[in-house]
């Protein structure tokens, strides 16, 4: 199926209202094929290890969709997929991908679960609101740390020119373009003029204004683009993907299942996230991005949504060839050891669960410049560790770290961290001595926890 | 003819069970039975309605659910409604909100899951929907004579549109005439003193007890 043909379908697909379409498809169905296919949580575990288990959800999720189909939610209506349109895309589904130019160029694959390979690593700001004052130079100190491959959403420009941006004004049409002329001057002065840049200028359908070979993002840098919860897609992502497939972009798809939401608690939750990463296939993503939140928590280490991640993990890991990565949204803050544990215990239990990375940022609402390049670096590093261990190894680690941060997760009593310019010395980029000693201090303490670090 | 504990226990039992057409016909049950309208929206719909709340905010229960109940209780209440109205009477309620998603903002859940929280909690709200216009939420509030003026968002670029709303409220010299409420994943305490909103909520528990705490003000 093309994207001419699922334009067509958001055009002319069954109409009904959104509150409709969440309620009798989506959660009706989910409490139906949950029953019908036994997924359920235990209320204990943080880390899946049935096999049987992980394509039972599977099973779910791929019927939900063809049960559901994909809202569209501005004109309304739904569009909906065949069997024989589901198992086509899937089976014509990229494995494998290159990003980025000339030396620069990276590779991401699909991942197995307990597969040694080091998952790929995505990394930056991730979208944290970014000073246009700090917006090079942080994109700068991440994408000088050789260990991350692509930079991952190099910082959301909430302000210009003294003034907060309206979406789809004159402002943000010119804050997309120096996004994406300040992210290429970043990685330039790196030395990685082709690393490839994950980019989401603004929400809004100007963001594709940060488009250009010369200055701008290139047609080797993925472009990320988020499906609302739960399984809908709004015209925002539908024009972007209009632009961006035919200019030849890898296409980055997110989906934010929402745990404790219209799929109900964890274990209906990854029938969505299933269901997700296959909508997003079908709407042409070549990577997918699962990055569930929590309707009360609002990050993704809880007990709840570490368990959730992994399952829905293995089951797309197990039973198709779709490139995948998993976000990792913390409650603690850069700055503060709570939020390299929490980092590390999502990665933990996604890695062996054959996922790819992308992170790690602190939840909403965000702290100005409130991401550490450093982190970054520890993050792809636990990364790389996390491959080498079998879910059953991994999981007790999990346990452990979670045993640290779990009584500090609200948004009140996590560790509120700082912003890069005070961890890191922004002229010459490099860490405070403070901020160092963290790295230090943390990554020795994982190490003695088990994380078996090259 | 059933007891008047026999009738509240079916309206308990048909929130608790998600059950529209048990709760309408529960109240019905309650006005033949010459139940007070008011006793009964308290006793029948209200309790556990609220039960459910605290069992949603302690993941018991998850958003389905707590939609479905409030679904259920809304239409019970109608009922009840209906016959106050009609007695001359009016139903006691907390007071009337009106509540939306900013402009340019498509993110329905946050809302829905505050609607029914307020619901469960006491308060009469007006859901305008999604992508509310600015001016939309004033006139809204003017129409329906409401106390409150709720207004979420979801993304950092389309919180400046709750700024918008409270700067329309002033120019109109309405500033004071609504208690507003702001909320949404980018929204904070900080932001809502900047823009000059009455309150804030971080998640929609916190927006029944600051609604609660603040009513000599918008009452």
């Amino acid at each position: 199926m093309n994207f001419k043909e699922i334009a067509r379908r958001a055009e002319t697909g069954p109409m009904m209202t959104t509150d409709d379409f969440l309620m009798q498809r989506v959660s009706a169905n989910v409490m139906k094929l949950q029953k019908k296919y036994d997924v359920h949580w235990d209320g204990k575990s943080l880390v899946n290890l049935d096999d049987d288990l992980a394509d039972r959800t599977w099973q779910a999720g791929r019927e939900l969709l063809l049960s559901a189909g994909l809202y569209s939610a501005n004109s309304r209506r739904v569009i909906e997929f065949s069997e024989t349109e589901v198992e086509h895309a899937l089976r014509f589904a990229p494995r494998r991908l290159q990003m980025g130019q000339g030396k620069d160029q990276v590779t991401i694959y699909h991942r197995s679960v307990e597969d040694p390979r080091p998952p790929f690593a995505f990394s930056g700001p991730f979208n944290a609101d970014t000073h246009e004052t700090m917006f090079v130079h942080l994109n700068e100190a991440f994408a000088q740390e050789r260990i991350i491959d692509c930079l991952f959403l190099p910082g959301y420009l909430k302000e210009l020119d003294g003034l907060m941006i309206r979406p789809n004004s004159g402002l943000s049409s010119r804050a997309a373009v120096l996004y994406g002329q300040w992210s290429r001057e970043a990685v330039r002065r790196a030395g990685r003029p082709g690393m490839p840049i994950c980019g989401h200028a603004v929400m809004a359908l100007n963001e594709m204004a940060c488009t250009n070979e010369e200055w701008g993002l290139r047609s080797t840098d993925p472009r990320a683009m988020v499906l609302l919860s739960e399984l809908q897609v709004d015209d925002v992502t539908m024009a972007r993907m209009g632009f961006y497939l035919p200019y030849g972009c890898p296409i980055y798809i997110a989906f934010t299942p929402l745990v404790g939401g219209y799929g109900g608690g964890p274990d209906g939750t990854a029938i969505v996230a299933v269901a997700s990463f296959i909508a997003s296939v079908m709407l042409g993503a070549d990577i997918c991005h699962l990055g569930p939140q929590h309707i009360k928590y609002r990050m993704q280490t809880n007990n709840m949504s570490l368990w959730m991640g992994s399952l829905a993990q293995q089951a797309v890991a197990r039973n198709s060839h779709i490139i995948a990565t998993t976000s990792h949204t913390t409650a603690g803050r850069p700055g503060s050891a709570q939020y390299a544990y929490e980092f590390a215990a999502l990665e933990l239990a996604v890695v062996p669960s054959g996922s790819n990375v992308s992170g790690p940022r602190p939840a909403e609402p965000l702290g100005w410049n409130n991401v550490s390049p450093l982190m970054g670096r520890l993050f792809v590093e636990v990364g790389h560790a996390a491959a080498k261990l079998t879910r059953a190894q991994a999981a007790e680690i999990v346990a452990r770290l979670y045993e640290k941060y779990k009584d500090r997760i609200t948004f009140e009593e996590a560790p509120k961290g700082l912003p890069f310019e005070k961890m890191y010395d922004v002229e010459t980029l490099s860490p405070t001595p403070e901020h160092q000693a963290l790295y230090d201090e943390v990554k020795e303490e994982l190490a003695r926890l088990g994380v078996p670090f090259e | 003819m059933a007891t008047q504990e026999e009738v509240l226990a079916k309206m308990r039992a048909s929130i608790e069970d998600y059950d529209k057409e048990a709760a309408v016909a529960a109240a019905r049950e309650a006005l033949e039975a010459g139940i007070d309208p008011n006793l009964a929206m308290e006793e029948g719909f209200a309790k556990p309605i609220r039960a459910l709340g605290e069992a949603f905010d302690r993941m018991e229960i998850f958003l389905p659910q707590l939609v479905m109940a409030a679904d259920a209780m809304k239409a019970g209440v109608t009922v009840l409604e209906e016959a106050i109205l009609a007695s001359g009477s009016t139903l006691e309620k907390k007071g009337v909100v009106v509540l939306g998603t900013v402009e340019g903002d498509i993110h329905d859940i946050g809302k829905t899951v505050v609607m029914a929280m307020l619901q469960a909690g006491g308060y009469e709200v007006h859901d305008l929907g999604v992508e509310v216009p600015t001016p939309r939420f004033i006139q809204a509030a003017e129409e329906i004579n409401a106390n409150i003026i709720g207004m979420s968002a979801l993304l950092s670029t389309t919180m400046l549109r709750q700024r918008d709303v409270i700067e329309l409220l002033c120019n109109k010299g309405l500033a004071g005439r609504y208690f507003t409420i702001v909320g949404g994943a980018p929204v904070t305490q900080k932001w809502a003193d900047e823009i000059g909103a009455d309150a804030y909520a971080r998640d929609a528990v916190e927006a029944v007890k600051v609604l609660d705490a603040s009513r000599e003000k918008w009452a």
